[in-house]
């Protein structure tokens, strides 16, 4: 051993001179990186209470908890982290879809009491609650996947030139892909006026089995293949993924399921008890709510009869949607099932006065769906020159097959769905199409994918237009005269009003005006004395939690009752009118009677 | 063991090296048998950490799984995180789509994971025989790359970043000069160490000759890792099945002869010069983009049904993953393949016979043992 | 017309909300649709109502009528008047309404400008307040439910 080795060691109190590795004071505090995982921090505002933190969870330190004063219309829950369980492995902060969840970069947390050491980030205050390092989600990683598979369309050029379907619907690879992307959280059941389980089906489809899909879909919604295309699918605005990405096309996965089927009546299979037999039930209104009733008193056991004065079933989706949207096929198909069911039809039969007092004696309920179908006027001067039209008439006109005038430059008046049918059947039908709305374009009541297809098919929306009067003009055309708005803001929260600016009048030669403003009830048939009872002084019908209206054995639901005027809402209001004629006919079972409560939302 | 052999046992003094013990590397024991100062016989014993990463694995989504790998080794958890990552990466297709800059980044931090590592061992090597100084620079460097770890990856330890399709983050603003720096500072202080611990008589002594493994074991025991580079064997996943992007980077193996306790702290003590190398390396070849390919939804992902076997260079030796897929969203198998439990069961139960006592921590050390990765 | 003192304007504006009660009462018998009858009936308790107000106000019970300026949508300026027949619909009953509030608010209007005297013009136009905020409930009522679409 050389005197180099034995001198070697002692080298190392050379180092006793040299500025330490070590923080000079024991108390210093070094401040954790940028991106430093810590204690968590959460949004609470954005937060919408999904889960997918909790799903994601491999310790399941997250549980989901409910909080006081939850945000409308999220599942009214905010995530718990257990810091017993917790590895601070941030992928709660990576999955969260609305990006509220993040981790502070603090690290440092004396605490007497180990039970402290779960709290809800965001509700229970913490020092570094407004921390703005530490890890957040950043772009480039996503653990879900934001993109929507894209839906094949008809090129829009060639849309006007014929009837067909303009979504094409998706492909078995599609579907499942789009499937996929669902991270089954839940808030669009609560969302669904039907409380579909929209979870568990586009599970079934993701998994491949469309016919466990097609059946989950039949538990609560008797027309799905038309809610598949045309549904308002208010699950959708509320779908976690839509939050940074695009929502799971819901709508189009439902679509996709109910057009594997040509016939549903071996695939359907209904599994309940037959408790109404011997019981008799009428329906008046043949529409999306009666034909829920309908269906689902029928797979019951009971006796029913569905009076429609038109020549088919489908209400508004027969009559009004178009059918490139929503063709007959897929309707004929829809109320086959009824029929196979065990549903009497009765169609082009206009229930009057004296027949509906004898409906209400000889049924045990008598369920009305008789919808909105009186077109509100434009009651400005020049209303009823020839020429000027209600969309709704035009609409039905044209689907029962009767010839309907329109030709040259058609104005549209308003902007809700019917205005954007009436818009787009004109374009169908030859006309150059001009859609004038008194509100701005994001007041539109009507779905913004319509009003994007009806503008690439060429349709020219003017918005903030008021319309003053319609004059002849010499040539026998009409002058449709409106006036600019401006927007007034009455009350916080509400959507702002037209006002007409004084003193502007612009001119616009058009072939036809068609009114497309909105609708009332018509109960004209109806005997005084149920429609004194029943109807409030809009016209709509007010019933309580069974769907009951105030003259007891009468039922009703869809447009008269709920406010939103569409499909789905009426199948949830017929939904509740089966649970509510069981009821009132005694022999609704037990286990329904309790009902299966949604997922909790916030009201 | 026979029966004629355990009771020959009975007649010796027993010891029991661990669970609770400094020299002891981890949370395991050894039982061992005593004549003298010179162990006769000794029998492992695991148990004490008792999770069982695999199976858990089988009940997790794969996303799930992720930030349970990396405890499967706790000072060098990165190369657990690629290897699940590249064996799903294969079996899902995503391999093809991992970007560019997400492969290298991924070289980055497995280089960086190497190299706090052999700080760490090389500090052990010498804190085994009670000598106090070096370890602690030691260990002060490690705690420089965590430093960078930590600005990356978010955590100091376990870094949880390689992940199906790439990484989870790009390298933060200026990290490339923060690292050089923290280089530099590791460079500066590392002939000190040489110093105290390469020319010093009191490990020369306790080092040289001591814990020889002969060769013909190497094939016998499937040994891997520093234990046959000390013994002149080039034998490296880095270079003989090259990952990543290791082909593109420039080193030797690092060998050299003696096969002791020295030639294996020598070794390692070469692999930190070149890993420093490979870091400044990387940091000048990688290219701007992505960093992680689009994943699909982590909580539905399913992967197709197959099989396949990845395996990386750990500073310990070669650590394989196999992994076998059944088209749900959990791995039907995970079987890890971890060079402790050959150094650290096998072969140490083998080299114990004839060790002196006081030799038995630096023995463990120089074999590197992690018992997380004998109870998997 | 002539008014001395701020009673016999007050005692007017009562009388005419009268008028305007008895007037929906009127109208519910008459019209043919049974949830109109509901309508009209509302609409008369509502005059009713602002009738008790002002003779609250004349009793001293309240303070004076205020001076805070409405907002006008002016909805009724540009749609047709309506007469009141059997078959009406809830789009007339809530046209006929604002129509009638409308008239209101322009005599009382044209009244005030018809004097010189600055406190009786003050309420008058006080008055014509009202009939506006009037006015504009059945116009929000109107742009509500009945353009719901437009």
């Amino acid at each position: 051993m050389s005197v180099k080795h034995t001198l070697a060691p002692f080298s190392a109190w050379l180092q006793a001179f040299s500025k330490p590795f070590t923080l000079p004071d024991k108390h210093g505090y070094r401040e954790g990186a940028d991106r430093y995982r810590g204690w968590h921090i959460n949004d609470t505002k954005k937060c919408i209470g999904c889960g997918s933190c909790a799903e994601i969870c491999q310790n399941v330190a997250i549980d989901m908890v409910p909080v006081d004063d939850p945000v409308k219309g999220d599942s009214g829950l905010r995530p718990r982290v257990d810091y017993g369980r917790c590895c601070w492995c941030a992928l709660c902060v990576d999955v969260c879809p609305s990006g509220s969840l993040g981790m502070s970069n603090e690290y440092i947390w004396v605490e007497a009491d180990a039970d402290k050491f779960r709290y809800i980030p965001g509700v229970d205050p913490k020092p570094w609650d407004n921390a703005e390092k530490g890890w957040r989600q950043e772009e480039g990683f996503d653990l879900v996947d934001h993109e929507r598979v894209p839906m094949p369309m008809l090129d829009p050029a060639e849309r006007t030139k014929t009837w067909a379907e303009v979504v094409i619907g998706y492909s078995e690879e599609e579907a499942r892909q789009e499937a996929s992307r669902c991270v089954e959280c839940g808030l669009c059941v609560a969302a669904c006026p039907a409380h579909m389980h929209i979870p568990d089906y586009i599970a079934a489809i993701r998994d491949g089995d469309d016919i466990a899909a097609l059946n989950i879909i039949y538990d609560n919604n008797p027309m799905p293949e038309m809610c598949g295309k045309v549904c308002t699918r208010r699950c959708e605005g509320v779908c976690s993924i839509g939050v940074q990405g695009d929502p799971l096309a819901i709508r189009w996965l439902k679509r996709y399921v109910t057009e594997q089927f040509d016939d549903l009546k071996d695939v359907v299979h209904a599994e309940v008890e037959r408790v109404g037999e011997g019981k008799k039930v009428a329906i008046v209104g043949g529409g999306p709510s009666g034909v829920t009733v309908a269906y689902y008193l029928a797979i019951r056991g009971f006796d029913v009869t569905i009076y429609e004065a038109l020549p088919q079933l489908g209400g508004a989706t027969f009559f009004g949607i178009p059918k490139y949207r929503f063709p007959m096929p897929s309707l004929e198909k829809q109320v086959k099932l009824l029929t196979d069911s065990g549903v009497k039809i009765v169609t082009n039969h206009r229930v009057e006065k004296d027949e509906m007092r004898q409906l209400v004696k000889d049924n045990d309920a008598v369920f009305i769906g008789t919808g909105l179908m009186k077109p509100y006027g434009l009651r400005a001067p020049g209303e009823d020159l020839p020429g000027v039209m209600y969309a709704l008439d035009m609409l039905r006109d044209h689907h029962i097959g009767k010839k309907v005038d329109i030709t040259g430059k058609v104005v549209v008046v308003g902007g809700g769905n019917v205005a954007i049918d009436a818009s787009r059947v004109s374009l169908r039908l030859g006309a150059e199409v001009t859609i004038a709305y008194r509100r701005r374009k994001v007041d539109m009541p009507a779905d913004d994918e319509e009003i994007e297809d009806a503008e690439a098919e060429g349709v020219e929306i003017i918005p903030q237009a008021i319309p003053l009067r319609v004059e002849q003009t010499g040539d026998g055309r009409l002058d449709f005269i409106w006036g600019p708005a401006e927007m007034v803001q009455e009350e916080e929260g509400r959507r702002p009003r037209p006002k007409l600016i004084e003193g502007v009048e612009n001119h616009m030669i058009v072939d036809r005006v068609i009114v497309a403003i909105g609708q009332g009830a018509e109960h004209s048939w109806m005997p005084e004395e149920i429609a004194e009872k029943i109807a409030d002084k809009r016209g709509w019908i007010t019933v309580d939690e069974n769907g009951m209206t105030a003259y007891e054995g009468i039922f009703a639901g869809g447009d008269l009752v709920n406010s939103t005027a569409d499909a789905i809402s009426a199948i949830a209001d017929g939904l509740r009118a089966v649970v509510g004629i069981q009821k009132y006919a005694g022999v609704l079972p037990q286990a329904e009677d309790e009902g299966s409560e949604p997922v909790a939302i916030a009201k | 063991m026979t029966t004629t052999e355990t009771a020959e046992l009975r007649r010796r003094v027993q010891l029991w090296f661990g669970p609770q013990h400094p020299g002891i590397t981890g949370n395991m024991s050894v039982q061992a048998w005593l004549e003298g100062d010179t162990l006769t016989a000794g029998v492992t014993h695991v148990g004490y950490l008792h999770r069982g990463f695999e199976k858990l694995m089988e009940r997790r989504r794969y996303i799930q799984s992720f930030p349970i790998v990396c405890r499967i080794c706790v000072p060098e958890p990165d190369t657990n995180e690629y290897l699940l990552a590249a064996g799903l990466d294969e079996l899902s297709g995503l391999a093809a789509e991992v970007p560019e800059r997400g492969r290298w980044i991924r070289t980055l931090v497995l280089e960086m994971s190497r190299l706090q590592m052999n700080l760490m061992t090389l500090g052990g090597h010498i804190g085994a025989m009670a000598m106090g100084a070096a370890p602690n620079w030691l260990i002060a460097m490690r705690d420089f790359v965590l430093d960078r770890f930590e600005e990356l990856t978010g955590g100091r330890i376990y870094h949880m970043f390689i992940t199906y399709g790439g990484v989870r983050r790009d390298l933060p603003e200026g990290f490339a000069e923060r690292m050089e720096a923290d280089l530099e500072a590791i460079e500066e202080k590392l002939p000190l160490v040489d110093n105290v611990i390469f020319d010093s008589s009191v490990f020369r002594k306790r080092a040289i000759g001591v814990g020889v493994v002969p060769e013909e074991w190497v094939d016998e025991m499937s040994l891997s890792g520093p234990i046959v580079r000390a013994m002149g064997i080039p034998r490296d996943v880095r270079k003989d099945f090259p990952y990543e992007k290791y082909p593109e980077l420039d080193f030797e193996v690092v060998t050299t002869t003696g096969s002791d306790i020295y030639a294996r702290a020598w070794v390692r003590r070469q692999e930190i010069a070149q890993s420093i190398d490979l870091i400044r390396q990387i940091l000048r070849k990688m290219p701007e983009g992505p960093y992680c390919a689009k994943l699909p939804n982590m909580l539905t992902w399913t992967i197709p049904p197959g099989q396949t076997y990845v395996r990386a260079e750990a500073t310990r030796g070669e650590m394989g993953y196999y992994v076998v897929t059944d088209g749900s969203d959990k791995v039907r198998r995970v079987h890890v393949r971890a060079p402790s439990y050959v150094h650290g069961v096998a072969l140490l139960e083998r080299m114990i016979p004839g060790t002196n006592i006081a030799d038995l921590a630096p023995l463990m050390v120089s074999f590197q043992v992690c018992p997380p990765e004998m109870e998997r | 017309m002539e008014f001395n003192s701020v009673h016999d304007i007050l005692d007017f504006a009562i009388s005419k909300e009268q008028e305007a009660h008895d007037l929906y009462v009127h109208l519910a018998e008459i019209v043919s649709r049974p949830e109109l009858k509901k309508t009209f009936g509302e609409f008369a308790q509502m005059e009713l109502g602002h009738r008790t107000r002002l003779e609250k106000i004349k009793a001293g019970e309240l303070p004076g009528l205020p001076d805070t300026v409405v907002q006008d949508l002016k909805l009724s300026d540009f749609l047709v008047d309506v007469s009141p027949h059997a078959n009406m619909d809830y789009q007339d009953a809530i046209l006929f309404a604002m129509k009638a509030e409308k008239r209101a608010y322009d005599l009382y209007i044209a009244l005030g400008q018809a004097t010189s005297d600055a406190g009786v013009r003050q309420v008058f136009d006080g008055l014509a307040q009202e009939e506006l905020k009037h006015k504009q409930f059945f116009e929000a009522e109107y742009d509500d439910v009945i353009l719901e679409g437009n």
